[in-house]
């Protein structure tokens, strides 16, 4: 069972090292790739990190990458690898807003301020659980119908006890996805500053 | 449509969430050894001259046996613990590589032979390369080993990895012995933080709960210092509680009085400003809540204590008792009921020496194997490892003599 859930991490640290390869190169490439060279530079690459290459190396370039980041949650997993999907509908900002909100009351307490550790309830208690069900209600009332499979996947996950964790919030949430939910709220909202300046501008009065 | 189906595929993760959450085993009452309590009850019913009739003639009181754990060759050694084996004899786990936090560094083991009174030639249990390739993850340096008897009989141990960083950046995995100590399981990892699981640490013996799990008192040391207590079942974590908060205790010693309460002694690592002494909490239900104390007026100069409970109430612990360095480790003494603790032997102490010329004796570990010794290991000026022996008679008839009952003036003590 170690050995399978060994394994399974790896397998996923080198999708996800793949697709933040080809998401990088999409960025400096002014082409869009079709879904077939995303999947095949997907296979390429995956295999790249899954394998041991040798070269003074005692293991594959995954294991490097997974002892610096660990295992990341299945929320980050299946919001990155389905930005590699075809027409996916962008993620709503409210997800996002949610994300940082929890992340931002979260981490204090999980990291010691108090005797209150969030982090434990993670573990067994029905109201959290609740919690994390009525948030994928809320991506569903939201008409984000990704968000609840997503949500949904990652409950499933921590039932079979997919990762090393047998704690739900490392299922539901991590480090990675709070900063990333930070960096597009903070991104979003230049945006639209800077589209409120560029209307002004166009549209000032005589 | 889509969003139907994903809401039922929801109803139905909900389903296998709830039925996931209602098989977890509901947090049990610490295991109390009722033979212990009997006889802890029994020695409180006596009556002070049947207690002295009970007394050994100090010509047959065998004096405290002192051994060095077997050399490795290797230049620095620390963070050296015990457990009991089946047949009697001890097996210490530590440290060694050319300095602490070194790539090179290995955890070893040895046996001690209580017969013989010698220690069997060291093995590796764990280096760099096998702990990196058994947990699939980059591992830059091993640290502090401690070993438990699981409810199965098989031996757990449980030791950190460093991936990135220093100390700061710990993680705790563990391996599984079927056969006392000679081979291992593949390491697992422990995952107790939800910040890339990073800063937890083990140093002190784990307490077992009534349903045949393990408590493993840990601690982070990275943005908060804190105790923490967690539930371990096999080679993962079930559920923790905090011990501690803030950034003042770390390193916690549980000491169990009965199925419900315990007391944690800490490591203090205060500021300059606040009181340098032994930091305590507590737990009125079996570990489930822990609440701050009163400090242990003992001096602590934030290094590690060390602890044992003997079958009649007994406590013992080791530990430095002065407010600066770890030139000075002694042995004290207290009984469960009071917090009365008092000196019964110094174990090493250069006060008198000048500071450049001061050893370091330093992080204690203390176990009993019939509920009336006490072995004893620490690091001794980081070279070496010494093991102290205090036998059941000499115990007893050290008790025997605490006849003051006035609590130790831990900084007196220390000039």
């Amino acid at each position: 069972m170690n050995d399978f859930m060994q394994t399974i991490a790896l397998i996923e640290m080198s999708i996800t090292c793949a697709v933040v390869v080809i998401w990088l190169l999409q960025k400096i490439s002014s082409q869009v790739f079709p879904g077939i060279t995303k999947l095949i530079t997907v296979i390429l690459i995956g295999n790249l990190f899954f394998w041991p290459l040798g070269l003074g190396m005692e293991l594959p370039l995954a294991a490097y990458v997974r002892g610096a980041l660990g295992d990341l949650s299945i929320v980050t997993l299946l919001l990155l690898w389905g930005s590699l999907l075809p027409a996916t509908k962008p993620i709503p900002l409210a997800f996002k807003c949610a994300i940082a909100l929890i992340a931002l009351s979260f981490y204090p307490f999980a990291l010691g301020v108090g005797m209150l550790d969030p982090y434990a309830w993670g573990y067994g208690s029905i109201a959290f659980f609740i919690g994390v069900l009525f948030f994928a209600l809320l991506c569903g009332l939201f008409n984000w119908a990704k968000g609840v499979w997503i949500v949904a996947i990652a409950i499933i996950a921590w039932a079979a006890h997919w990762h090393e964790s047998a704690n739900l919030w490392d299922y539901v949430l991590d480090p990675f996805l709070a900063a990333w939910a930070l960096i597009a709220i903070f991104a979003a909202l230049y945006q639209r500053r800077k589209d409120k300046a560029r209307s002004g501008y166009l549209f000032r009065p005589g | 449509m889509s969003r139907v189906i994903a809401l039922c595929f929801l109803l139905l993760a909900a389903v296998i969430g709830f039925l996931h959450i209602d098989s977890r085993p509901a947090w049990a009452p610490f295991a109390v050894n009722s033979a212990a309590l009997a006889a802890q009850e029994l020695e409180l019913e006596q009556s002070a001259p049947s207690k002295q009739a009970k007394v050994p003639s100090k010509s047959s009181i065998p004096n405290p046996i002192t051994t060095w754990l077997p050399e490795t060759g290797a230049p620095s050694v620390h963070a050296a613990s015990l457990i009991a084996l089946k047949d009697g004899a001890i097996r210490a786990f530590w440290f060694a590589g050319s300095r602490e936090g070194a790539a090179d560094v290995v955890i070893n083991s040895a046996v001690f032979d209580p017969k013989s009174s010698s220690w069997s030639a060291p093995t590796v249990v764990m280096d760099r390369v096998s702990a990196e390739k058994g947990l699939s993850r980059y591992i830059a340096k091993l640290g502090n080993p401690v070993p438990a008897r699981m409810s199965d009989g098989r031996l757990q141990l449980f030791f950190v990895t460093v991936s990135i960083g220093g100390w700061a950046g710990s993680s705790i995995s563990s391996v599984i012995s079927d056969d006392e100590g000679l081979t291992w399981s593949k390491p697992q990892r422990l995952i107790t933080s939800p910040l890339i699981n990073l800063s937890t640490l083990v140093k002190s013996p784990s307490i077992p709960f009534a349903d045949g799990r393990l408590g493993l008192p840990a601690y982070h040391e990275w943005i908060g210092r804190f105790g923490e207590f967690l539930r371990i079942d096999a080679g993962q974590v079930i559920d923790k509680r905090r011990m501690s908060s803030g950034r003042s205790a770390i390193q916690p010693l549980v000491f169990v009085s009965d199925a419900q309460d315990a007391t944690a002694y800490f490591r203090q690592t205060r500021s300059a400003s606040q009181p340098k002494q032994v930091p305590v909490s507590q737990t009125q239900n079996a570990g489930q809540a822990w609440r701050w104390a009163e400090d242990l007026p003992i001096a602590n100069p934030n290094s590690a204590v060390a602890g044992v409970q003997l079958s009649n109430g007994v406590r013992i612990l080791a530990l430095n008792n002065i407010d600066a360095g770890r030139y000075r480790l002694v042995l004290m003494m207290s009984d469960a009921q009071s917090t009365n603790w008092q000196i019964i032997d110094v174990l090493e102490d250069d006060s008198a020496l000048p500071d450049d010329q001061r050893h370091e004796f330093s992080y204690p570990y203390l176990i009993t194997v019939d509920g009336n010794d006490a072995h004893l290991v620490y690091t001794w000026d980081r070279k070496k490892i010494r093991h102290r022996y205090f036998s059941g008679p000499w115990i007893k008839h050290v008790q025997s003599q605490l006849t003051s009952a006035e609590p130790v003036a831990p900084v007196e003590e220390a000039k």
